[in-house]
């Protein structure tokens, strides 16, 4: 039960750390590299607050251990918006639309928003709300989370921004 | 809720993986997609002291479509299954079944070979694997190992691996471009565990009668069951006939309850799933449903 | 500083800028929509520790004694302690109310533990995982009780006691009577029954719990890094239980993810984070995970009202008689009587009821204690309504024309209810009216007609729902109930121009930062850029009473409008006495002070600031240096909004599922700061009333095992279950206070919880079942059909 070394690419940049084989992905990810975005609100893939893109593919980063991650590249919240801090097209809807709460499941919702419109970048509103239901929200009742991705979509969110994510 | 302490094996090739099990037994969990496992290693109702992750195996995530079959490696995702335009013409009900699992993100990650290993009474995969009695590939120590998709669930989370076997590998039959199916369930919410699930496929004869049919339920019992002793065979479809259907099979499932669903719903759950998916298997034949 | 407390003063509407009223962009998303919010589980100090808690696995069951040799023994941990080592360090809690005996609740329990999920130890490690591994080698003795698992049957006097400090478990039982009842009984031409149970449901921010205290011993200071509603008090309560002067205790509420009513009270676990971090000279974070905010936070909403409705033959309600029950769970949180008085002093709703009698039950059990969750008197709407469409089914009457007969009137206000309540500019009937307006009842009666030919069940419900959203410490003071309903502000205009606002109101996704920026910008003449707002550091802030009910806009916005006022009246003094011009001939707009009619600004908001200073000899004799104001604001009594909700939804028989096909809301909560805001109050409430009506749950087993520890068996609504829903605004500004705000945010739960299921109950019409219990789940639907012989085969 010895630590071991991973090395990985976080939000474009090299990232490396000794962890414990039983590490969370989720929390090698807010308390070694001190990534906070990524939100753990219930540790068994149900809420969504903790959705990373690894490899590209939207995941749950609770429900991965860190030492699986070796040699992966994850895009965390952190790398979502422009180096400015100038808001992706999807963050940009969800301000506009009043898409968020208290913002403690935004950044699952904004990385799995980035991912579903990669997949299908004219979604119907079913499928907006099926892609969603794996995010749970308590404050905003999801409407302006749907028409947020909506809003999104309209304006290309699947082709602009930074070219990895989106 | 973090999980126990545990050793970490990352094997790259199979029969090292099959060695790690041989050698550490049952205090050795294989990984695959984690999204039923690392959940129960969170809440301590998995222990495992040794865990043998098969991300890293290679040759066990192709998907490829020949003449008659459809394999599926056992490392393919959900998500893939879902997405492969491939898989959706050959046997589209398989493509159905992995749409329903749980939430995209999940699927994601989750595997054919995770899925149909551990067997949840109610899972999607299952319930295709056994009603297609799909060809189920699983290499030991001793060697490859074939089992049938309608016998290899024995009991709730349980099947016929033994401990030191990699489940590598399924393959489906081609679904008849004449023939109709179906997949339906009844859940929650969308992307909960179904509460109960049912799975048709229907094909006719020229006569207008069902020349073949199968049906298959979940969430009513230990195991998915076919329901092979109802036969539609020989028989033109109606409403009335798709009830008598029902009616016969709730007959003959012992369905338990929990906080989501008595017995009786079940059985009245059954009941509908049964005649849905007969009438849209049927529908699909008619009407050679755009796949 | 400028203190004050000055009578309302209303800026003369039409002089501002127009920034009340706007759906402004909110301040606060930029860092949460980027990943730079900080919430507590965030924060991260050298040499922090983390604790985890051994939870009793039973319902009830004596403590003989605990051994924690092993897990004290485990590479990496620090500290094991149990209920006696914190009888040391702290003191316990003790809620006391009159017509209650005083309850007392451990800060860890030495005795006995008396639910499932009930702390017993407190592991300190060095990570969470050592945390979880020790908490498990902790070998707790138990003897086995009897738990009491029913409320009902919890007060009958054979049972055992949950709390043997207690002379029985029914810990209070009180009845209120208005008006003259016997006789509304005797003259009654019917006397209607109804009775209305709900679940037992619990909060779910997606922000757990949690602590990280922090103690600085060469200061002697505790900090307490915790999302919490009520700082200030919670920092009362810490200083008074670690036994610390208050200046020695700084409470500072970080970002929170989501509160709901969960983080208002001091809960043991944090206390016992903030004693252990004292005691050991470290830093301490604890982390609520799932399974503890299932099943040992607070729940709530366990329920139940049953009522008699004396009335005459054509629909007019004479009297009502209210038996309310409530269990209260294993500890008292809050004073006995108040969740439940609550239901009992609103159940009349929006109609005119002269005569009326209540009476609660408060019931002490081995499930989770109880706590305020958002509208914790949220059965009372389905109550009323509820109750109003059985008058009219029983009478033979239409159920709109019963609800018109009955209720109050914009020109029947200002009305004292029967409990003594006063209602001022609210538009019950007239937003009724509205709603029908929008909402083509009579088209939809057809519809529901032609469908039931084919089998469907469609069903339509309505409810109105009246709101009570501000709490005056009059109210406090009437109801028993220890606290008050005053709120503070500081607004600082700094040399620059520059403005700080502290207010004692502490947000959980309601905008505060973006609401506050807009009131104090339209009082100043600033813009909403130029303020900055600074919530829940009790260091920083004035003392508040935080952010409870519906406070938030008219106590904790009023407040920081009249301090802005203040701090006006100030600057456009000096900028009289400096032009030479009669102060009324001044304004000031976007930071620019005019004469007005003149294009030219003469002074600048700022030139004023750095006056008052850096040269204050320049200023009238009679104004002091610097441009700083605190100022308090105690609202009336009670303040209210209301509403009306429309649903309409579908039950399907073949899976006793509920689809909502149509959701309406005519909302009239007063002056809007920010509608935006508003709507997105309104569509998180409905939802969180959609999950009490179709999905939620917390149940014990009969062993008194809960089993809805996980998001598997606990559900709330997702994206896909709810609908779009449509909203109008009707404004009546409340004449009472700041600008006539009423504030909103807990209605919505109310009526989107009835309206629902009135619908499903609407829906289920003539198949001879009575919708009395939530939720309406699927299960709970086909037992209705199967009952009923009315499913699809």
């Amino acid at each position: 039960m010895k630590a071991r070394a991973i090395h990985l690419v976080v939000n474009g940049e090299q990232a490396s750390g000794e962890v414990m084989p039983r590490m969370l992905l989720s929390d090698f990810i807010r308390d070694d590299l001190a990534l906070t975005g990524t939100h753990v609100g219930c540790e068994q893939g149900a809420c969504g607050a903790c959705t990373v893109l690894l490899n590209g593919r939207a995941v749950r980063s609770c429900l991965t251990f860190a030492v699986q991650a070796d040699g992966a590249s994850i895009t965390t919240i952190e790398g979502i918006a422009g180096p400015d801090g100038e808001l992706h097209p999807v963050q940009q809807a969800l301000r506009d639309r009043h898409g968020l709460q208290c913002g403690f499941c935004t950044p699952g919702v904004v990385v799995t928003a980035c991912a579903l419109l990669r997949d299908d970048p004219q979604p119907t509103t079913q499928a907006i709300r099926e892609g969603l239901s794996g995010n749970l929200c308590r404050c905003t009742g999801y409407q302006s989370i749907i028409e947020a991705i909506e809003q999104a979509a309209a304006v290309g969110a699947s082709t602009s921004a930074d070219g990895t994510v989106a | 809720m973090k999980p126990s302490p545990f050793d970490y094996h990352a094997p790259t090739q199979l029969s090292e993986a099959i060695g790690l099990l041989s050698e550490l037994g049952d205090e050795a969990k294989l990984l695959s997609g984690g999204q039923s496992l690392v959940p129960l290693m969170n809440m301590r109702l998995a222990r495992p002291e040794h865990v043998v992750d098969l991300n890293r195996v290679t040759g066990l995530s192709d998907l490829s479509v020949d003449q008659d079959r459809v394999r599926v490696g056992a490392m393919v995702r959900h998500r893939q299954l879902e997405r492969s335009a491939e898989l959706v013409a050959a046997n589209p009900l398989v493509a159905a079944a992995a749409s329903l699992i749980a939430h995209f993100q999940i699927r994601e990650r989750g595997t054919i070979g995770g899925s149909l290993a551990h067997a949840d009474p109610s899972a999607e995969l299952p319930l295709v694997a056994c009603l297609l009695d799909a060809d189920i590939e699983a290499q030991g120590p001793s060697g490859v190992r074939r089992l049938t998709g309608s016998e290899f669930f024995t009991s709730v989370f349980t099947t016929q691996l033994d401990e030191s076997e990699v489940l590598t590998g399924v393959a489906f039959r081609h679904l008849d471009p004449a023939e109709g199916w179906a997949f339906e369930e009844v859940a929650r919410r969308h992307g909960d565990f179904a509460i109960v699930a049912t799975a048709a496929t229907t094909l006719f004869g020229e006569d207008g009668r069902y020349a073949a049919a199968g049906l298959a339920i979940a969430g009513v019992g230990a195991v998915p069951q076919r329901l092979d002793a109802i036969s539609l065979v020989g028989e033109l479809p109606s409403d009335r006939l798709w009830r008598s259907v029902a009616a016969e099979a709730s007959s003959r499932i012992s369905p338990q309850g929990d906080i989501h669903a008595t017995a009786e719903d079940r059985h009245d759950l059954a009941r509908t799933l049964i005649i849905r998916s007969l009438s849209r298997a049927t529908q699909r034949a008619k009407g050679g449903d755009p796949r | 500083m400028t203190t004050t407390t000055d009578p309302v003063i209303q800026l003369e509407v039409g002089s501002g800028g127009g920034l009340i009223g706007a759906s402004t962009p909110r301040k606060e998303d930029q860092r949460l929509l980027t990943g730079h919010g900080q919430f507590t589980d965030d924060l991260h100090v050298r040499g922090m520790l983390h604790a985890a808690f051994v939870r009793s696995p039973h319902a009830h069951a004596r403590i003989l004694g605990i051994d924690a040799s092993e897990a004290r023994a485990l590479p990496g941990v620090v500290a094991v302690v149990t209920g006696e080592d914190l009888a040391k360090l702290t003191s316990p809690m003790v809620v006391s109310q009159e017509g209650a005996h005083p309850m007392v609740m451990e800060t860890l329990p030495t005795a006995k533990v008396r639910f499932n999920g009930d702390p017993v130890a407190c592991v300190i490690a060095v990570d969470r995982y050592v945390a979880e591994d020790a908490a498990e080698l902790v070998d707790v003795d138990y003897e086995m009780l009897e738990p009491v698992l029913e409320m009902h049957a919890a007060t009958d006097p054979g049972s055992p006691l949950v709390d043997e400090g207690l002379p029985s478990n029914l810990h209070t039982r009180q009845t209120k009577s208005y008006g003259d009842i016997e006789t509304a009984f005797a003259n009654a031409d019917r006397v209607i029954e109804t009775s209305f149970s709900s679940q037992r449901l619990t909060h779910v921010p997606i922000e757990g719990r949690g602590v990280l205290a922090i103690w600085d011993k060469g200061r002697a200071e505790l900090s307490f890094h915790s999302g919490q509603q009520t700082a200030h008090v919670t920092r009362t309560l810490l200083a008074k239980r670690l036994g610390l002067s208050e200046n020695q205790v700084r409470v500072i509420s970080p970002d929170i993810g989501g509160a709901f009513g969960l983080k208002i009270p001091l809960f043991r676990e944090e206390l016992t984070v903030a004693a252990m971090a004292m005691t050991l000279d470290r830093p301490i974070k604890w982390a609520e995970d799932r399974a503890e905010n299932l099943m040992a936070s607070n729940h709530a909403r366990d329920d139940s009202v049953s009522i008699q409705a004396a009335v005459a033959a054509d629909g007019t309600i004479l009297g009502i008689k209210a038996e309310l029950w409530a269990d209260y769970g294993a500890y008292a949180f809050y004073p006995p009587s108040y969740m439940i008085d609550v239901v009992g002093w609103l159940l009349l709703g929006a109609y005119k009821i002269e005569n009326y009698e209540y009476t609660i039950n408060v019931a002490i059990t081995n499930k989770c204690p109880a706590g305020t969750l958002r509208a914790p008197m949220a059965i009372v709407t389905w109550a009323t309504e509820g109750t109003v469409e059985r008058i009219a089914d029983e009478l033979g009457l239409d159920a709109v024309a019963v609800r018109r007969r009955n209720m109050i009137r914009l020109e029947d206000q200002p009305y004292r209810s029967a409990p003594g309540y006063l209602y001022e500019a609210l538009t019950l009937r007239e937003s009724f009216d509205e709603a029908l307006d929008r909402f083509d009842l009579e088209q939809f009666r057809r519809s529901q007609a032609s469908a039931r030919g084919e089998g469907r069940l469609l069903g339509v419900g309505l409810a109105t729902v009246l709101e009570p959203t501000t709490y005056g410490s009059a109210w406090y003071k009437a109801s028993g109930d220890e606290g008050s309903g005053h709120e503070a502000a500081t607004v600082k205009v700094e040399p620059t121009g520059a403005i700080n606002v502290m207010v004692g109101i502490i947000p959980s996704g309601q905008g505060y930062e973006t609401t506050i920026a807009q009131v104090v910008a339209e009082a100043l003449g600033s813009t909403t850029d130029n303020v900055a707002v600074r919530l829940g550091d009790t260091h920083i802030v004035p003392y508040g009473m935080g952010s409870r009910g519906s406070r938030g806009a008219a106590a904790g916005n009023g407040v920081a409008y009249l301090a802005a006022l203040t701090a006006r009246n100030k600057v456009l003094r000096i900028a009289s006495h400096r032009l030479g011009v009669p102060i009324d001939s001044l304004t000031i707009v976007d930071g620019s002070i005019f004469v007005i009619d003149e294009a030219e600004s003469r002074l600048s908001l700022a030139d004023v600031a750095w006056m008052c200073y850096m040269d204050p000899t320049s200023l009238p004799a009679t104004e002091a240096p610097g441009l700083e104001v605190h100022q308090t604001y105690d609202p009336p009594e009670l303040t209210f909004s209301n509403a009306s909700h429309v649903c309409v939804v579908e039950v399907f028989r073949d899976t006793g599922q509920v689809e909502i096909l149509d959701y309406h809301v005519v909302e009239d909560a007063g002056t809007l700061i920010n509608p935006m805001i508003v709507d997105g109050q309104i569509r998180g409430g409905v939802v969180m009333g959609i999950g009490q009506a179709l999905y939620e749950e917390s149940i014990y087993d009969d062993a008194g095992n809960n089993v809805t520890s996980s998001f598997v068996d606990y559900l709330i609504p997702t994206a896909d279950c709810v609908p779009n829903i449509r909203i109008h605004h009707v404004e009546t500004p409340n004449p009472n206070t700041p600008r006539g705000i009423k504030g909103m945010s807990e209605g919505p739960v109310q009526g989107g919880i009835a309206s629902v299921a009135l619908a499903v109950s609407d829906a289920l019409k003539g198949l001879g079942v009575t919708v009395d219990q939530l939720p309406l789940h699927p299960s709970r639907i086909l037992g209705y059909l199967r009952a009923a012989g009315a499913q699809d085969d």
